[in-house]
């Protein structure tokens, strides 16, 4: 078992999907390093606050925690990853 | 900086990567074989074939170790699930990946699974991301079928959360369930052909 990706496999900075596929990519775009979901409709990268507030709509509707324990847990989440490290 | 020192301090970080790895590695085989609260940091050590005091340069604490450990196995196991799920995948391929993809680490799911409550607040973030990476495939599978009245209607956290208590009974529980053997292996095919069952409008997915 090995943490290292697949090879080519792009992980996004923000929320740690794999993109592998043109429309994982904000507007089909391969430069970038943040997915689809992370990108405002204009292809530039979500707010912090814009991401967690996402990020924790999703765990509510999929998971069903408490929305402040679903914030928090999406902003731990966040920490490990480049575009957010450090953030709390 | 020289040119040479620059290649000095890269090599310096490649290397001090590759213990880590290394340590990574040797926990995770640790933990699944003896649980993760019980295991020694020393014993993490002798399976890497490092010195005790190596472990710790690298990890001060086995809080720091435990949640690095679950960290990275979280991350394995949602690129192996993304790996598994062709896309347009159907619930049933999602949740069958799903199991494959804990089927293939089982041990230490297992582990993770059964002591979750007592890990450090870090090891929950893991499982809710796992979870979350399972959720990202399963949504539209799900909402694809509700639409063509495969699936009966219901929020999806209450059927995801369905499916997962019923997999981690079986997991916490595996030495009744399945003694000595996988029980992804032995169960999974009936647990999902259940689960199906139960969601599915008119008779068995």
């Amino acid at each position: 078992m090995s943490g290292n990706p697949k090879a080519g496999m792009k992980l996004c900075i923000s929320c740690g999907m794999p993109m592998e596929k043109p429309e994982d990519y904000p507007s089909g775009d391969r430069s970038k390093d943040y997915c689809v979901h992370c990108a405002r409709p204009d292809g530039s990268l979500q707010s912090y606050e814009e991401r967690a507030a996402g990020m924790a709509a999703f765990i509510v509707r999929t998971q069903g925690l408490d929305e402040e324990a679903a914030l928090s847990t999406a902003k731990a989440m966040m920490s490990r990853l480049p575009a957010w490290k450090g953030r709390t | 900086m020289s040119d040479q020192s620059k290649t000095t301090a890269r090599n310096r970080e490649s290397q001090k990567l590759e213990t880590r790895r290394r340590i990574i590695d040797a926990a995770i085989r640790v933990f699944s074989r003896d649980g993760i609260l019980a295991s020694a940091t020393a014993e993490v050590a002798k399976e890497a074939g490092l010195s005790h005091g190596s472990v710790f340069a690298h990890f001060g604490t086995q809080e720091s170790l435990i949640s690095a450990v679950i960290e990275d196995f979280g991350e394995s196991l949602a690129r192996r699930l993304h790996e598994l799920v062709a896309s347009g995948a159907g619930t049933r391929e999602v949740l069958g990946a799903h199991l494959r993809a804990i089927g293939e680490r089982e041990d230490f799911y297992a582990s993770l699974v059964v002591e979750a409550p007592l890990l450090p607040a870090g090891a929950r973030d893991s499982l809710v991301a796992i979870q979350s990476s399972i959720c990202f495939h399963l949504s539209p599978a799900v909402a694809a079928e509700t639409r063509a009245r495969k699936i009966r209607p219901m929020p999806l956290y209450l059927l995801f959360n369905t499916w997962i208590g019923l997999v981690h009974h079986y997991l916490a529980n595996r030495a009744l369930f399945a003694p000595g053997a996988s029980v992804v292996e032995r169960r999974g095919e009936e647990l999902l052909d259940h689960f199906m069952y139960l969601i599915s409008k008119g008779g068995r997915g």
